[in-house]
């Protein structure tokens, strides 16, 4: 009894929690690991709290055959050992029949525990039970409230994480917010394009016309989790970028879903081949929203497609289009450019900006024709470009082009192509000094001040928080 | 409201409560003198000593921390303002090795009280024992030249020894279970 009830010992719970942490980090699950910091470390000092509440003395009457420390109400080990199985189960285990096998070992493992504490006599029953209701309950709840399974699922089948499960009841939600909402007859919804997605869940939804023919509509579904996700990234923009660029944050999930339909609508007015709007859908108020376009069927990523010069032309007179629009796409990569029949067609139009800087119109030209040379050679971009723009404006492109204004799929996709791509159109267009994008203005200044103390104090408080939580 | 969200608000209510009235008590380790049923766990880290130590009313400036009782004794922190980072150290244990150590003034009746000095300056350190029948508790010390005569009587004065017998009582009447031994 004295080797099991060792077995939970601080350091073998430590030993848990620590795993629990490296494996959130390996698998880059970052919110289980926020959530994970919280709960555990925060039901620690809860039992701290509770304990200078209620504790009292070891049982009396009987000899005490194990070692103790602290007061008996609640169980401390029994409490931190539960505590840990809770947090390794709700973060590292996926929900269904993996999680409810973990539910039983973990009850076994803590039965045995207790069993072990009682017949050593450094518990008494209730000093469990209290420990227990902390240690599993409680920080189930909060697992619950924090990532809960519709919307995070833990699961080890690749894919990004802010990819929402379209199954359940979200999935009837989605069939019954479009018919109720757009009018379509929606026969089934499946996830479409997920790798090259990050903003949100793409979905490909199969309807039925009023005339019983099949198509197909393109979605995306758009989350608090998006939204969070998109603040993040316009902060890292701001940062980096500074102030070209306008990067305000959404308010709400429904802002983001209204922004990406009114963008959509405009370009389409603009003529520039975008998906057709078909408006979008509320699924839950407040929390979740699906944009429902045109699903370009037989449309190719440009990476994929045959390019010739008419897909060349095509190409350029579309920036040349949304130049003279005054709009620019600000995310313009082989995956957000199809080809279709000889014509380019653009795709996720979310970023896009209205009225935007010429720095940001100058990036969109530099990228696209970086995206055509992929797929050529820049000089023969660099010729056709000149039959649309100027050269001037092929320079000023290439000036502003710098490593970070570039997609990483499209950077990536440079580097695997092993030409020096950017380099060369600089040599083909007239020499221009190259435009500095690291401007300061007080804004950027104190966002990225705040970033950097922000990740201070984390850091700090996090080691106060650990040592208090006994986590160190 | 659904059953669920209606058990997830009464849990997080709940847990808020226990949070913020748990809190409140954050601060206070040490068993006060006049708090016996949780003297008791003091007791049973060293089963056969005739006293425990307990907390009067701190003198302003001071407070605890560190509270550790175990199989192997007890042991907690009294910092004061006056004297930051060098906390005095309390320690229950079976036996102290009290040679070298000179007499003082008893603390109370059946025990026999001990200071050795290490330092007097520039900083006043040492221990201090109260040796009873079945135990003893150590302080020691380490303060600044100049306040260790105020800092000596105030933290003397705020732990106090709790007879084991009348602590047997107290739980034998409260709570109707015999202290052992």
């Amino acid at each position: 009894m004295l080797e099991v009830d060792a077995l939970a010992s601080p350091w073998t719970v430590r030993l848990m929690a620590w795993g629990t942490i490296a494996v959130l980090v390996a698998f880059h699950r970052f919110r289980h690991l926020a959530a994970y910091l919280v709960i555990v470390p925060g039901a620690t000092l809860l039992l701290s709290a509770v304990t200078q509440e209620i504790g009292r003395m070891r049982p009396v009457g009987v000899t005490v055959l194990g070692p103790w420390q602290g007061y008996a109400q609640p169980s401390r080990p029994v409490a931190t050992l539960t505590l840990a199985l809770t947090g390794v189960l709700y973060t590292l285990v996926p929900a269904g029949r993996w999680r409810n096998r973990g539910r039983w070992v973990a009850a076994v493992v803590i039965g045995v525990f207790c069993a072990a504490r009682l017949y050593l006599a450094v518990d008494h029953p209730t000093d469990q039970v209290t420990a227990l209701i902390l240690g599993w309950p409680l920080a189930v709840v909060g697992f619950w409230l924090a990532v809960p399974h519709d919307v995070f699922p833990v699961s080890y089948r690749g894919g990004r994480q802010a990819h929402l499960d379209i199954g359940g009841r979200r999935g009837e939600a989605i069939v019954t917010a479009l018919d109720h909402q757009l009018g379509l007859a929606v026969t089934g919804v499946e996830p479409f394009g997920l790798e090259a997605s990050a903003g949100s869940t793409p979905l490909r939804i199969h309807v039925r016309e009023p005339d019983g023919a099949k198509s197909a509509l393109f979605g995306k579904l758009y989350a608090l989790s998006h939204l969070r996700s998109d603040r993040w990234y316009k902060l890292a923009r701001t940062v980096i970028y500074g102030r070209l660029e306008d990067e305000k944050p959404f308010s709400t999930v429904r802002r983001l879903a209204e922004y990406e339909d009114h963008l959509l609508r405009l370009m389409r007015d603009a003529g520039l081949p975008t998906p057709y709007p078909h408006g979008f859908a509320e699924i839950t108020p407040e929390r979740e929203y699906l944009v429902v376009m045109e699903f370009f069927d037989g449309g190719q990523e440009m990476r994929r497609a045959h390019v010739d010069d008419r897909v060349i032309d095509d190409a350029l007179r579309v920036v040349r289009r949304m130049w003279d629009a005054g709009v620019a796409h600000r995310d313009l990569k082989p995956s957000n450019i199809l080809v279709r029949d000889g014509k380019v067609l653009l795709i996720d139009v979310a970023f896009a900006a209205v009225r935007p800087t010429p720095w940001r119109q100058a990036v969109d030209l530099a990228n696209m024709m970086l995206t055509l040379a992929l797929a050529s050679t820049p000089e023969h971009v660099y010729e056709r470009a000149l039959t649309v723009f100027a050269a001037d404006d092929v320079a000023e492109a290439f000036a502003a082009c710098r490593s970070i204004t570039i997609p990483s799929q499209l950077r990536s996709l440079m580097r695997a192509d092993g030409r020096h791509l950017t380099g060369r159109f600089r040599q083909l267009a007239p020499a221009r000094r190259p435009v500095p994008i690291q401007l300061w203005d007080i804004r950027r200044a104190a966002a990225t001040a705040a970033l950097v103390a922000a990740l201070a104090a984390a850091v700090i408080l996090s080691g106060i928080y650990l040592k208090v939580a006994g986590l160190l | 409201m659904t059953p669920r969200r209606g058990v997830v608000l009464a849990t997080v209510l709940l847990a808020a409560g226990t949070v913020l009235t748990g809190c409140a008590a954050v601060g206070d380790t040490v068993p006060g003198c006049g708090d016996p049923l949780r003297l008791a766990i003091i007791a049973q880290s060293v089963p056969g000593a005739s006293y425990v130590p307990c907390l009067h009313d701190l003198p302003p400036g001071w407070s605890t921390s560190g509270f550790d009782p175990s199989q192997d004794g007890t042991g907690f922190l009294l910092n004061s303002d006056r004297s930051p980072g060098r906390p005095v150290t309390v320690r229950l244990t079976v036996a102290c090795n009290t040679g070298n150590a000179s007499p003082s003034p008893s603390r109370g009746p059946g025990v026999l009280t001990y200071t050795r000095l290490y330092s007097i300056a520039p900083r006043f350190a040492g221990t201090l024992y109260d040796v009873f029948s079945g135990g003893c508790v150590r302080y020691e010390f380490d303060f600044a030249d100049g306040s260790q005569v105020a800092l000596m009587e105030q933290f003397e004065q705020a732990v106090g020894l709790y007879p084991r017998q009348q602590l047997r009582l107290v739980l034998k009447r409260e709570l109707g279970v015999e202290l052992s031994p």
